[in-house]
């Protein structure tokens, strides 16, 4: 369980998932289809993850399967996982993912993110101490929040082996004042 | 759709650089904790209704007990995303403290809003008579110097007549070089005024 205060827990259950409704509800304006404020028992309507998850949990909705799960998305990981553009279908593909398997009754996802993930993070790796700088960012155009954070760790890691070896001032300016100059690498 | 704002302020925090701040944007706080209370009204509506029609409302499950439950949970949504905006702000103000010291530049100060510039100085006075029980200077770098001295450049008119802790005063112009001691030049370099000279 995410602490409470975790910013990014509190944007990926922003999420919008498609849930159908098994009870109605009265006075609440989250369907845009009604023109009443009213929903309909059996109605499908998009709502963000954090709602469905505690409406799902007193068995008032159902929640679908979101798209990025979908069979498409399936079948591109298979063929080249590398070059699948996970991060328009999701930012936060696994721990969305993480998070929707257990409500839905699909037991293939755990499975798909796993593999997913085990065949896209050797390639991060090796393009975090390969690519030039000016290749990075179309190639990060792709990535999740998770596999940027890691292509950077591996990134951080070899610059500070490097500022170990050669040496350089230990006092800096505070980063948080404006962008740091290019240390000695 | 219910609790977008609350989500939107605080992507707005998370777009920011690791450890940077952007401006409070008390507009959006406000709009957040005013949907708050619109939540609340139309709770209190639902619930009144439902005793109007003298069902018990502990345990009646109709469509106006799940109308006020989405309104409950929104709320607490609502309340999470404002905390977690908060208490993740102070986090930062309270590190800016150990990283550039009691005096805040600007271009940060103008991005605090009035109860966190408090804040700051709040933290700030009950570190500094927390140090000064311990007679110890918790602020400064960590490691162990080699040498007690270092060589610095001065990078900004920093101004005469500065007392160093020998009681000496020392007139720092730009571009001059200075050997100082090593707690005395650490506050002016992790505030950009400095830079050690290495070499």
């Amino acid at each position: 369980m995410a602490s409470y205060y975790d910013i990014n827990d509190i944007i990926i259950e922003e999420e919008i998932v498609s849930a159908t409704f098994q009870k109605a509800a009265s006075g609440v304006g989250i369907d845009p289809s009604s023109e009443t404020d009213y929903v309909e028992a059996g109605s499908k309507v998009e709502i963000p993850f954090w709602l469905a998850h505690e409406l799902q949990l007193r068995q008032a909705v159902s929640i679908n399967v979101p798209p990025c799960f979908n069979q498409k998305t399936r079948l591109e990981i298979q063929a080249d996982s590398a070059c699948v553009d996970l991060r328009s279908r999701c930012p936060f593909f696994y721990e969305f993912g993480c998070k929707i398997a257990p409500l839905v009754n699909d037991r293939t996802i755990g499975f798909l993110l796993l593999s997913a993930f085990k065949s896209r993070y050797k390639e991060v790796l090796t393009k975090a101490h390969t690519a030039a700088f000016a290749a990075a960012s179309k190639f990060w155009a792709i990535l999740t929040n998770e596999e940027i954070y890691l292509y950077q760790a591996a990134q951080s890691s070899m610059a500070s082996f490097k500022k170990w070896r050669m040496g350089g001032p230990r006092f800096q300016k505070a980063s948080v004042l404006g962008r740091k100059r290019k240390s000695t690498e | 759709m219910y609790g977008r704002r609350a989500t939107q302020l605080v992507k707005e925090f998370a777009s920011a650089e690791k450890g940077q701040l952007t401006a409070f944007n008390s507009d959006q706080f406000e709009q957040v904790i005013a949907e708050c209370s619109q939540h609340h009204l139309e709770l209190q509506s639902l619930i009144r209704k439902m005793q109007e029609e003298g069902l018990d409302v502990q345990t009646t499950r109709n469509a106006d007990h799940y109308g006020a439950l989405i309104h409950h949970l929104s709320l607490v949504r609502n309340k999470r995303c404002l905390m977690a905006y908060m208490y993740n702000r102070a986090e930062i103000i309270r590190s800016l403290l150990w990283k550039i010291g009691p005096v805040l530049p600007l271009e940060i100060e103008e991005k605090l809003c009035h109860l966190e510039e408090e804040y700051f100085k709040k933290h700030s006075t009950a570190l500094k008579s927390y140090m000064s029980k311990l007679e110890l200077d918790l602020t400064v770098d960590m490691v162990p110097p080699k040498d007690p001295y270092i060589q610095v450049r001065v990078l900004d008119d920093i101004g005469e007549g500065i007392v160093l802790s020998d009681d000496k005063t020392a007139n720092f112009a730009r571009h001059s070089m200075h050997f100082l001691k090593r707690t005395d030049a650490e506050q002016f370099i992790s505030r950009g005024l400095m830079e050690e000279l290495t070499g």
